[in-house]
């Protein structure tokens, strides 16, 4: 079992002279890397026992560096994303209690007014390179703290150990195959479990990483055809935008890439499709997973038939759906080496049972045993006795031209108890109307799923992730 | 398209196996084998959205053909 920073080690010892990360103005060969790391480290001896540091970082290589360092001396790393709310760092930071706030240079000025007891906040460039003997963690250590996106509820902290990690690194690396060979291109931010796991495997593996800031549609272009990068780790979104912005030329330098791996739980499968037959040979991947079970599946699609599902469970990932109804639908439980003992603090542990981590997400398995996701269980619509799952809706009106985005919650009605609201945000200058919407459900499915509401929105409450709060929808 | 149009439009729309000779704009409800409540709530949907209207529960409540849709919807446009 190893440690995360032993992922580092392990790498720099076979391939020092290695590239290992790529960022906007920096390079790092693996023994580079490594030497940063320890010295960072040692700047963390400060600190008498393990701690909590919190990173708000871009996408670059200070991240890395301060990332590994942390966790390369036993200490957690708490990982916040840069587009946070104030009042949301707040409450993040006196939950996850730590004795440092670092930043880079730029996003200085949103944590200097953090209030904690005996808490220090500094910026990357004030960090002293020390030398001197480093602590190093175990793996039931902690190694990083994430807090979920609470898209349902009030955020939860969400730590995972070195070992959980090293599990799911090494499913990440076997599954999609990747090796030292790999140039993985990374505009994600790290500070979600996705981005970070794709740092973790390249580390693992020992392949390059190049960052980028902003998924910037010509300039992911630009660097794959740079750096002749062979893996691409991406949003729907960003590749929906790759997809339908770039000219034919442009998308065919994409057709080299091995991989393209993607976060949803729903993949437009026209987009699956175009990325297909841009790709000469390489795969269009997803997976399933929360902060709490990381990588809980993969998907690779090869079938068209299986185009809307998640995929199998990964090695040594058990998943059953609990308390089924007539259709085989219910919550999905996960239990393995990558799902979490217990949240930061002990917090929610109703969230267990036994092992068992009751996801709040409801799905359903084919007789092949492919997974399919239906929603969360809060989310569920209630229309007199018949259960309507929102993304079922909301899949069947994404496909309409004009329509970006969309979220059906319940609204309550005198008849039926409640009926579907749909909220739509619009692409630019689309002409789809509310009659547009509704031919098209009435069309496509049964008269109880059909919304009896449509509203349209310029844009969404948002968490700090992006994901749209449908809590706030349903007020 | 006048609102007689669009009105027989919307339900076309919401009684898929309908056909041009079985419309007949006094046919109630009963003589349609699916205007169960769940296709009420559709055709007031979408003619609400269609006119930019809203209709009272009394209103609902009264249309149960396509001529007392055409005429409820004409009183509020």
């Amino acid at each position: 079992m190893n440690t995360i920073d032993q992922f580092l080690t392990n790498s720099s010892k076979s391939n020092p002279e290695k590239l290992a990360l790529i960022d906007h103005n920096s390079k790092f060969t693996f023994s580079e890397l490594e030497e940063k790391v320890n010295k960072f480290s040692s700047f963390l001896n400060q600190f008498q026992e393990k701690s909590v540091i919190s990173l708000l970082f871009d996408n670059t290589s200070e991240f890395v560096v301060s990332y590994l360092g942390i966790i390369n001396s036993g200490n957690v790393a708490h990982l916040i994303p840069t587009g946070i709310s104030n009042s949301n760092l707040q409450k993040q930071i006196s939950s996850a209690y730590p004795k440092l706030v670092l930043s880079s240079d730029s996003h200085f000025e949103k944590i200097k007014d953090l209030e904690l007891e005996n808490l220090e906040k500094k910026k990357f460039s004030e960090v002293k390179e020390l030398s001197s003997e480093i602590r190093k963690p175990s793996s039931t250590d902690y190694a990083y703290l994430i807090y979920t996106s609470g898209t349902t509820s009030a955020p939860k902290g969400v730590p995972i150990t070195h070992s959980s990690c090293d599990f799911s690194t090494k499913n990440i690396a076997r599954t999609l195959q990747y090796s030292k060979n790999d140039v993985d291109l990374l505009p994600l931010q790290m500070s979600h479990s996705f981005g970070l796991g794709c740092l973790h495997t390249s580390l693992y593996v020992g392949s390059t990483l190049v960052l980028q800031k902003n998924p910037n549609t010509s300039e992911i272009l630009d660097l794959i055809k740079k750096y002749n990068v062979t893996t691409l780790a991406a949003i729907p979104s960003t590749l929906s935008n790759i997809v339908s912005d770039s000219s034919s030329d442009s998308l065919q330098l994409l057709s080299n890439l091995r991989l393209i791996i993607t976060n949803s739980t729903f993949f437009p499968p026209e987009i699956i499709r175009k990325l297909k037959n841009i790709l000469e040979t390489g795969m269009v991947a997803t997976y399933y997973g929360l902060t709490e079970a990381s990588r809980s599946t993969f998907m690779i699609f090869d079938n068209e038939k299986k185009i809307e599902s998640v995929g199998k469970p990964s090695d040594g990932v058990e998943i059953k759906i609990h308390n089924t109804s007539d259709d085989n639908i219910g919550e999905i439980w996960i239990r393995g080496p990558n799902v979490i003992d217990d949240y930061w603090k002990k917090q929610y542990s109703k969230n267990k049972s036994d092992d068992w981590l009751k996801t709040g997400d409801l799905g359903r398995f084919d007789d092949e045993g492919f997974l399919y996701i239906l929603g969360r269980v809060d989310d569920l619509i209630n229309v007199s006795g018949e259960k309507v799952y929102p993304q079922e809706i909301e899949r069947i009106v994404k496909v309409l031209s004009g329509v970006e985005e969309v979220a059906a919650i319940p609204m309550k009605h005198k008849s039926f108890g409640e009926v579907v609201k749909l909220f739509v945000k619009k692409t630019v200058a689309s002409k789809v109307t509310s009659t547009d919407i509704l031919t098209h459900c009435i069309k496509n499915l049964e008269r109880f799923k059909v919304p009896a509401k449509i509203e349209f929105v310029e844009d969404f409450p948002r968490t700090d992730y992006g994901k749209i709060k449908r809590f706030m929808l349903k007020e | 398209m006048n609102i007689d149009d669009d009105i027989k439009k919307i339900f076309f729309e919401t009684f898929p196996l309908l056909t041009e000779s079985d419309f007949d704009w006094e046919k109630t409800q009963n003589n349609y084998d699916d205007w169960d409540s769940f296709a009420q709530l559709n055709l007031i949907t979408l003619t609400e959205a269609k006119f930019e209207i809203n209709f009272s529960d009394d209103e609902i409540t009264s249309i149960n053909s396509a001529k007392t849709l055409l005429n409820v919807t004409k009183s509020k446009i």
